[in-house]
């Protein structure tokens, strides 16, 4: 029977960087992953033959730069590959684009309004400046305000100050951000439609919530907070798909004398005493060690792994009123031709860039509209790459991909989600999405859909939330996953979580799983 | 003893005014007279005191009355008890709940009014966060959660009958252009509960407009105003549009702060970001009033008409695009054989036809003789209740603390913290009282 320091159940990115972390610190370390690869919801596979996908989660942006640096990826494999541009189709036969060249950006929105043209910078810098207010935060425990803990308060006290050095106005700014509505907040600064649409986009994806919802605001700052070599903004393709990020940290961990063992699904928690001290698999295989970090999400982990009866009766009603609420898709296409759009046809620099169906606020509202009576989106937002014309290695020569995340299909579909419903979602997508490239239909070679049920079942997210419970308001910081409970520590002594249902949330960050690593490395977890 | 000049004379002009006078200013209010003498909201003893005043409540027992989809009614009385009796015939599990759910969301509610008769705290206040802290953990995970949510998961995590989550629903929406999945419709539901005894959500009507019209003591001058004069940074006079200005050393005023700021104040005075935030004060009419006439008195003093949590946010979706609900949420209040109805989701300039509300009325009032549908009535506390507005953040956080950056030009309206009427004038009046 061998022991380790440290067991992580689940493969994910957060798990295999936890699992770095804690190598890399000279502790004897077990990955456990029930599938036959690494990644979770971060894998390149190749789905159809010599047609390679980033299967879940498409790109990378706010992939942590400290744990870049401090994991060395970059000489683990990690390239990273700028993505430049989002096209907005319009229904018009226009378009509206965003480019990174500053100048070519402003004549684009100056064609649609010279008002947002003047305001867009000062816009920028406003979130720029939150950005940077909010980041320091990304890298802390959150510390629980209603304990009496002297660490806790110490850690309290210390975010108090920070927060009181800032300057006042932006405190009061960044409220304004993380109370209000996406579509509120970018009515104050712009008009154009298309602009609008496709900027408050940003502030649904993952949520069961619409442009007009409150708390969607927050997440516009996400795009001002990407930094990938320390470039603000830059939202990114990993060579090789997103699979290469998992590869990579899970090769600095190996690299730092992790072991790593896929095809080992993981039973139980095993818990004595009110403290964790090792896992069962599902073979019966029992292993021992002091720690115990999972990287399932909060419902898995304590619903599933651990058991209610372990558990304190507020803690586990916490956890259940968890929300969950998967409402994202994800369509990947086997191409025989890039698409040709009917606002520009001719092959050019947007097919290296993103697509997004987002015509106007009111259409992503609509596609709320939909979902939140339990029904797919008629006309869904979509948010497209084509990762082969970055990387010509993902499909065969002179063949594309094209990965299309999808919302709204909500987990709670009325009748559930069956193959005819998933096929429904497929069409659904395909039509919209000819309504402005045309030869899109009778240019796919092979097509998969993947529905929020699927993404459960597959990856293991529930009900294919995929950023491991909404990030919402109410369950972010010192809320997420549960009150007194987001310092990765749990009820159960010896039992830590690190996956993207604690702080800071998901998005392929790798931050709750180095600040996991952390705060068992500093012991006072 | 110095001039005073109040702008505005519905419940906050009349309240400041009279504590102004107490004070010994020589106080003058300038404006119209409300249509409506009546008051909705929490008034506190300590105002009504202050002001001399003993307000005349009225609180409808049973406050909420909602008739069920298979037959019969759900009553929500004063007594928590005769509330739990009459849930219990449509969920026994609702029926245990809700004892304990009205002591938690009083227990935040008492925070709320300690809150509420003085200036909002700031977002970094160290007092405010100590008084938080000695609610005790319970209050506190439940202040922190409630503050940012949907009422309807706060109504989903406790309740399970539709009848009892739609009609409470309307308490968190009411007035706000939101429905209620909306992130920080839960702060509304709560703000409704502030003033009343546990699980009583709506807000008692009161006669302190009416009081206060009545009394002597201050000149009420119902005159247009052009402008407020200002000489190097500080009020001096308010000129009306015909006859003599007004002299002021100070001006409270309670009309919008866009129109206070923005036009009656020369331009140039302010600061174009001030300028450009006071502009994005969102303040949209979402409710038409209406009334109705019945050929008899009815035994109950309220109806409402919003049959589930679904049906509100249907309710809510049209306003989205500018529609007016083709089923709106409706709340009755009865006043003998003559009944308000508060209608929502309608916005403005829009008028839908009498006879779909009185239509849906029908089968739960006696015979209506007569309707009539009033003029919109337009955001009631000019600035919606919504949490980017609310508190520390109310209209504006640079004047969230009812000074403006105008010598002497204070603001004391329903857009002002708390957004109850009388108490927005009360706190801004104390404010210039402890300055002086």
């Amino acid at each position: 029977m061998k022991r380790y320091d440290a067991i992580i159940v689940g493969g994910g990115h957060n798990g295999l960087t936890c699992a770095a972390y804690l190598a890399r610190a000279g502790r004897k370390v077990l990955v456990l992953e029930r599938r036959e690869r690494v990644g979770g919801a971060a894998v390149s596979e190749e789905v159809f033959p010599g047609f390679r996908f980033s299967v879940f989660s498409y790109v990378v942006s706010l992939l942590r730069p400290e744990i870049i640096r401090e994991l060395e990826l970059p000489r683990h494999g990690l390239q990273i590959l700028p993505l430049e541009s989002t096209l907005t189709p319009l229904p018009n036969g226009d378009y509206f684009a965003q480019w990174s060249d500053h100048d070519q950006n402003r004549r684009e929105l100056a064609r649609h309004s010279q008002r947002d043209a003047e305001a867009y910078d000062e816009f920028g810098l406003l979130l720029h400046r939150m950005a940077r207010a909010i980041k320091p935060l990304l890298g802390v425990a959150p510390p629980d305000p209603t304990s009496l803990d002297p660490r806790e308060l110490w850690d309290l006290w210390r975010l108090g100050r920070y927060f009181r050095e800032l300057p006042e106005k932006d405190l009061y700014a960044l409220w304004k951000l993380l109370t209000m509505s996406a579509a509120d907040y970018l009515d104050e600064w712009f008009d154009g439609e298309a602009l609008k649409g496709t900027k408050s986009a940003s502030g649904i994806i993952g949520t069961m919530l619409g442009p007009r919802s409150p708390g969607t605001a927050y997440v516009l700052l996400h795009h001002y907070m990407g930094e990938l070599d320390g470039v603000f903004r830059a939202w990114g393709f990993a060579r090789g798909g997103n699979g290469s990020v998992s590869a990579a940290i899970a090769a600095a961990a190996q690299a730092h004398g992790a072991e790593i063992r896929t095809q080992a699904p993981v039973a139980k928690v095993l818990v004595s005493g009110g403290r964790a001290s090792g896992v069962v698999l599902e073979n019966g295989e029992e292993l021992y060690g002091p720690a115990i970090v999972s990287g399932a999400d909060p419902r898995r982990t304590f619903l599933g792994l651990v058991g209610e009866g372990q558990l304190p009766d507020d803690f586990v009603a916490s956890i259940k009123r968890y929300k969950f609420r998967g409402s994202s898709a994800k369509v990947n296409l086997a191409l025989a031709e890039p698409p040709r759009f009917t606002c520009l046809p001719e092959p050019g620099p947007h097919l290296r860039g993103a697509f997004s169906i987002s015509p106007s606020v009111d259409y992503l509202e609509h596609a709320y509209d939909d979902a939140k009576y339990g029904e797919i989106s008629r006309r869904p937002y979509m948010d497209i790459i084509m990762p082969s014309m970055l990387d010509p290695s993902m499909a065969p020569p002179g063949k594309h991909v094209m990965s299309i995340f999808v919302q709204y299909a909500p987990y709670h579909l009325n009748g559930g989600w069956n193959d005819a419903r998933r096929e429904e979602l497929g069409n659904t997508v395909v039509s919209t999405l000819a309504e402005y490239a045309p030869n899109l239909p009778n240019a796919i070679l092979h097509r998969q859909v993947i529905t929020p049920a699927d993404i459960e079942r597959i990856v293991g997210l529930s009900e294919g939330n995929i950023f491991q419970g909404e990030l919402s308001l109410q369950q972010m910081f010192f809320l997420r996953p549960a009150p007194a409970w987001a310092r990765y520590r749990t009820p159960i002594r010896g039992l830590f979580q690190c996956g993207s249902g604690t702080h800071p949330g998901g998005g392929v960050m790798g931050a709750a799983g180095r600040n996991a690593a952390m705060a068992i490395l500093e012991g006072r977890a | 003893m110095s001039d005073v000049v109040v702008l505005g004379a519905g419940a906050d002009a009349l309240v400041a005014a009279h504590l102004l006078a107490r004070a010994g200013h020589r106080v003058t209010v300038v404006g119209e007279q409300p249509a409506s003498r009546i008051t909705d909201g929490w008034v506190p003893a300590l105002l009504a005191r202050e002001v001399g005043a003993s307000v005349l409540e009225e609180r409808p027992d049973p406050w909420l009355r909602a008739p069920l989809a298979a037959g019969g009614v759900l009553e929500l009385s004063r007594d928590v008890v005769r509330s739990a009796e009459s849930l219990r015939r449509i969920s026994p599990r609702d029926a245990e709940r809700w004892p304990r759910f009205a002591e938690r969301m009083a227990a935040l509610a008492r925070l709320l009014e300690g809150l509420y008769v003085e200036p909002p705290p700031s977002l970094v206040d160290l007092r405010f966060a100590l008084r938080v802290r000695r609610l005790g953990r319970e209050a506190m995970e439940d202040l922190m959660r409630l503050l940012s949510m949907p009422a309807a998961e706060l109504l989903d995590d406790w309740f399970e009958s539709d009848a009892l989550k739609g009609a409470l629903a309307t308490f968190a929406v009411r007035g706000l252009q939101q429905g209620p999945r909306s992130a920080g419709t839960a702060f509304l539901l709560l703000h409704h509960h502030v003033g009343n005894p546990a699980g009583v959500f709506r807000p008692p009507r009161t006669d302190l407009l009416s009081q206060l019209a009545a009394r002597q003591s201050i000149t009420l001058q119902d005159a247009p105003v052009s402008r407020i004069a200002v000489k190097a940074g500080r009020v001096t006079e308010v000129v009306l549009e015909r006859g003599p200005g007004l002299r002021a050393d100070t001006v409270l005023s309670t009309l919008h702060p866009q129109r206070t700021l923005a036009e009656l104040v020369e331009p140039g005075w302010l600061d174009p970001e001030l300028l450009r935030a006071l502009r994005h004060i969102r303040g949209r009419g979402v409710a038409i009033t209406m009334e109705i006439e019945l050929d008899r008195a009815p035994d109950f003093p309220t109806l409402t008409l919003a049959p589930s949590l679904n049906y509100v946010e249907r309710a809510y979706d049209d306003v989205k695009y500018r529609r007016h609900s083709a089923q709106p949420w409706l709340d009755v209040f009865v006043q003998g054989k003559r009944a308000e109805v508060h209608c929502q989701y309608m916005p403005e300039k829009e008028q839908p036809a009498a006879g779909t509300v009185t239509g849906m009325l029908a089968p739960y009032l006696p015979r209506i003789t007569n309707a009539r549908m009033l003029a919109h009535v337009g955001q009631p506390h000019q600035a919606e209740l919504a949490l980017d507005q609310a508190l520390w953040m109310r209209p504006l956080p640079e004047l969230s603390r009812y000074r403006t950056p105008i010598d002497g030009l204070w603001l004391g309206g329903p857009a002002m913290h708390p957004g109850i009427p009388g108490l927005c004038g009360y706190n801004c009046a104390r404010q210039i009282l402890r300055k002086a």
